[in-house]
């Protein structure tokens, strides 16, 4: 096809269906109403045939009447439409509705919606799963994903504004939020940049994700992708603005903060005290999973007196052997940790869990056997691997990751200095991000102190009387301080 | 062209107390109980006690000056000298807080060279900073505000682990008390200066806080942190040193971070002086901030262009520079023009501005 062609579209509802009939699936038939000729045209694989045969066939039957008014006053669709404009008729055609047209009449056509209904189940989350807790993940429909949020949040402030996106797959993108609790400034930004996307295709909440992030040049994400409803929900009663995407089982939250990433929605379900320390740990591991192996090149390359001699021992006898500086050792066994991760998930689930276990236990046995690496530095790497899964995100995993590599080669090349270097470079970075134009390193800058009680601790629900300021909620009150339960005297 | 300033650019007047510090805790602090000792001996940390007082009461002073003067200082020479003169103490200014971008970052290569890299080369590591310092910048206030922060957080870090080598202090090495003469208070005062400069960038820094009028406190606030601190480093180094020793350490605060042992690490300074890279990443971006943003204003200037003409230039003489003397001389002269400037120079524009006003008034 031409592209001039390509948005140009029927005038005559004639030529509309000489264009549509090129399809198969798209069927045009005869049928007879109350003794007169109608055209009925639909596309069966957009159509539910068994609402069709079972619920319209028999009322078109028994249907007294031949104008469209009476026809449709006689069927049990409500969402039936009469409708002249032929570039409505095809937008309509397209989404699983049937047409219904006086042969040799007007243009006029009854729209009748027996659309398909296919999509998976809800099931468990698995990329957040959580081992107490609801179950529930978002599924690929947005009006399922759209219920299970509703469900939560039976109230009618949850305001669900639909904006389609995407020239060719006309997807439908909902961005939902509290009215009278997100801020309105909020609200606005996210759909002003979903409405100016311009783009052909959107399959997955994630394009539209890169598409209204702040800053696409960094490999942080700046919204918080989530397949939990009740996540979201909980989000929403902070004041942040949820996206849905149809054909997407991700919602995205925001305006988010980079500790935000480190917090598992397991954290509410447990006791704070609880929570608050598998945060602390989460982030102590994702500083680990960043800087171990660079530290172990920088000190072995060029600071070998910055550790005591006994520690020192062990580390060069387990080096004893290895005809490699430390920076090929550890690059090479980055990469091989790299490597089994994107193999594992690329493979077939039950293939990649073996191939995970014997890959990881064989390579890294027998490349120390075989003296290409130190076993001190296969701990390491195998360590710092584990906890860059730690992040409760998925996403975030990938950065750290990532980032691995560049403090790799700082290590190598001025040492500890070099490591500095890099830490300036990425907390100038992080310093300068913003999500939906708020501070991304928010509370620790700009320094917040009320808004640490949910950051890297958790403190208890009687302590979160107040939404976070960072979203500029605007009702900042959770519940009501005073009414909530007082604390008792002794022997009261 | 001050009123210009976006909302979102300002920050609230709580940063100043990490500003002022961000700015003073550089590189002075390494070597400064050494050249304090030289005139008043141990007696000597009341010049830190004298020091940080009068930089408060300057602090003071340019609050006061900006606030007559409408929160431009460009505007107030102007008024105050006339266009041309005016303009070009204006120039001088500008010219003089770039200075501090040079010495504190030649004096930071020069110590990663003495103490962890022998042969490393100038130009490699000045390059790496100068490109990190220009993507700092280029980011705006608000994040090289941030990065003062993290300054602060690390230089109060690295100041609290003196309290490591406490167990080996004399602290009999401060008595007899008092035993000096005033003046040789004042000159060992005078040395303490290059610790406290950077006051004067408040000149620039306050059309950017969101409310100036409530910044006092916080800007003094940050002045005091830093005088607690430095008089802690100080009365650390008279009671851990002896006299005879500290007249031989060039560092004092290395050779006591060498003491410093913890069951993973032996040498603390090999990190401590790393780590210290974010205290002078802040100094010199703010250095370089404040004085791109004096010759955008003064002449009409790209913010960006400027900034990077001001890069070449520190790369290139931090090259030149190369040896101690030439580093030390360096480092005297800013402190020497910084004292001529902030302790004279501001409050006689303080006096001129008072007796101008209550003529026409």
């Amino acid at each position: 096809m031409k592209p001039d062609n390509f948005n140009h579209s029927p005038v005559t509802l004639t030529s509309l269906l000489e264009t549509l009939k090129a399809s198969r699936d798209f069927h045009l038939q005869a049928f007879t109403i109350a003794g007169k000729p109608f055209n009925l045209f639909y596309y069966s694989s957009l159509t539910d045939q068994t609402v069709f045969k079972k619920e319209l066939l028999p009322c078109l039957r028994k249907a007294e009447n031949s104008s469209l008014k009476e026809i449709t006053e006689a069927i049990p669709f409500i969402e039936a439409l009469i409708v002249k404009d032929v570039k409505k008729v095809e937008e309509k055609l397209l989404t699983g509705f049937l047409g219904l047209n006086l042969q040799g009449g007007t243009d006029e056509c009854l729209l009748i919606p027996v659309k398909e209904q296919k999509h998976r189940d809800v099931t468990v989350p698995e990329v957040e799963f959580s081992v107490i807790g609801p179950k529930e993940g978002f599924i690929e429909d947005i009006d399922t994903n759209i219920y299970l949020i509703r469900k939560r949040l039976p109230v009618k402030n949850l305001i669900n504004s639909e904006i389609e996106v995407g020239s060719l797959s006309k997807t439908r993108v909902a961005v939902l939020y509290l009215d009278g609790i997100a801020d309105e400034e909020n609200v606005n930004t996210i759909k002003q940049r979903v409405e100016d996307i311009e783009f052909d295709h959107i399959d997955d909440s994630s394009y539209i994700n890169q598409l209204i992030e702040d800053n696409s040049k960094s490999p942080f994400p700046q919204l918080l992708d989530t397949e939990r409803p009740d996540r979201t929900a909980a989000s929403l009663t902070e004041g942040k603005v949820a996206v849905l995407v149809d054909g997407s089982p991700t919602a995205i939250i925001g305006p988010t903060t980079f500790l935000e990433f480190f917090s598992a929605f397991d954290d509410y379900f447990s006791n704070w005290i609880i929570s608050s320390i598998l945060r602390v740990i989460r982030v102590f591991s994702v500083a680990f999973s960043i800087f171990a192996t660079a530290i172990y090149v920088a000190v072995l390359t060029y600071h070998t007196p910055l550790i005591p001699r006994d520690l020192l021992d062990t580390l060069v006898q387990s080096r004893d052997a290895i005809p490699f500086p430390p920076i090929i050792e550890a690059v090479f066994l980055e990469l091989t940790i790299e490597l089994l991760r994107e193999a594992g998930a690329r493979l077939p689930s039950k293939v990649g869990q073996t191939i995970g276990i014997v890959g990881g236990i064989v390579i890294g046995t027998a490349a120390v056997e075989a003296g290409l690496t130190s076993n001190v530095l296969l701990i390491i790497v195998a360590l710092s691997a584990l906890a860059s899964f730690t992040t409760p995100i998925y996403r975030i995993g990938n950065t750290i990751r990532l980032l691995r590599f560049p403090f790799l080669f700082a290590a190598q090349l001025w040492g500890l200095v070099g490591i500095f270097i890099g830490i300036g470079f990425l907390l100038v970075h992080l310093l300068g991000l913003t999500s939906l134009g708020r501070p991304y390193l928010e509370p620790l800058y700009p320094l917040r102190l009320q808004d640490m009680k949910d950051s890297v601790i958790r403190l208890p629900f009687s302590r979160q009387s107040q939404r976070p300021v960072h979203m500029r909620p605007d009702n900042p009150k959770r519940f009501n301080k005073q009414q909530a339960r007082k604390t008792r005297d002794i022997d009261d | 062209m001050a009123n210009l300033i976006p909302e979102r650019s300002k920050v609230s007047p709580f940063f100043l107390f990490f500003l002022i510090p961000g700015m003073q805790v550089g590189v002075g602090v390494f070597g400064f109980p050494r050249y304090l000792a030289d005139e008043a001996g141990f007696d000597s940390w009341l010049a830190v006690i004298i020091t940080g007082i009068s930089t408060s009461v300057i602090i003071w002073l340019v609050f006061i000056i900006l606030k007559r003067g409408g929160g431009d200082i460009i505007e107030i020479h102007r008024n105050t000298f006339g266009k041309w003169i005016g303009g070009f103490i204006s120039f001088l200014m500008f010219l003089y807080l770039f200075s501090f971008s040079l010495v504190i970052l030649r004096t930071y290569t020069e110590v990663i060279q003495i103490w962890i890299f022998p042969d490393l080369s100038t130009w490699s590591i000045t390059l790496a900073y100068c490109i990190l310092a220009y993507y700092a910048v280029i980011k705006g206030f608000r994040v090289v505000t941030g990065l003062s922060i993290f300054a602060v957080i690390i230089s109060f870090l690295a100041f609290s682990s003196l309290i490591g080598p406490l167990e080996y202090i004399e602290v009999r090495n401060l008595l007899p008390l008092l035993d000096h003469s005033i003046s040789e208070y004042l000159t060992s005062a005078k040395t303490m200066v290059l610790g406290f400069l950077g006051v004067k960038m408040l000149f620039i820094y306050y059309p950017f806080i969101k409310k100036p009028d409530k910044a006092v406190k916080w800007a003094i606030g940050g002045n005091v942190f830093t005088l607690v601190v430095y008089l802690f480093v100080v009365l650390a180094a008279f009671v851990f040193y002896s006299p005879g020793q500290l007249q031989k350490t060039v560092w004092p605060l290395f050779t006591m971070w060498q003491i410093i042992e913890l069951p993973f690490i032996e040498r603390f300074e090999y990190l401590a002086i790393p780590a210290w890279g974010a205290v002078i990443l802040s100094g010199v971006c703010l250095a370089l901030w404040v004085s791109s943003r004096g010759f955008r204003l003064l002449f009409s200037f790209n913010q960006k262009q400027t900034l990077i003409v001001l890069l070449l230039i520190v790369f290139s003489l931090s090259v030149i520079f190369q040896t101690r003397e030439a580093i030390d001389r360096m480092n005297t002269v800013t402190a020497e023009i910084g004292f001529y400037f902030t302790y004279i120079y501001i409050p006689i524009l303080w006096l001129i501005q008072s007796i101008r006003k209550k003529g026409s008034s």
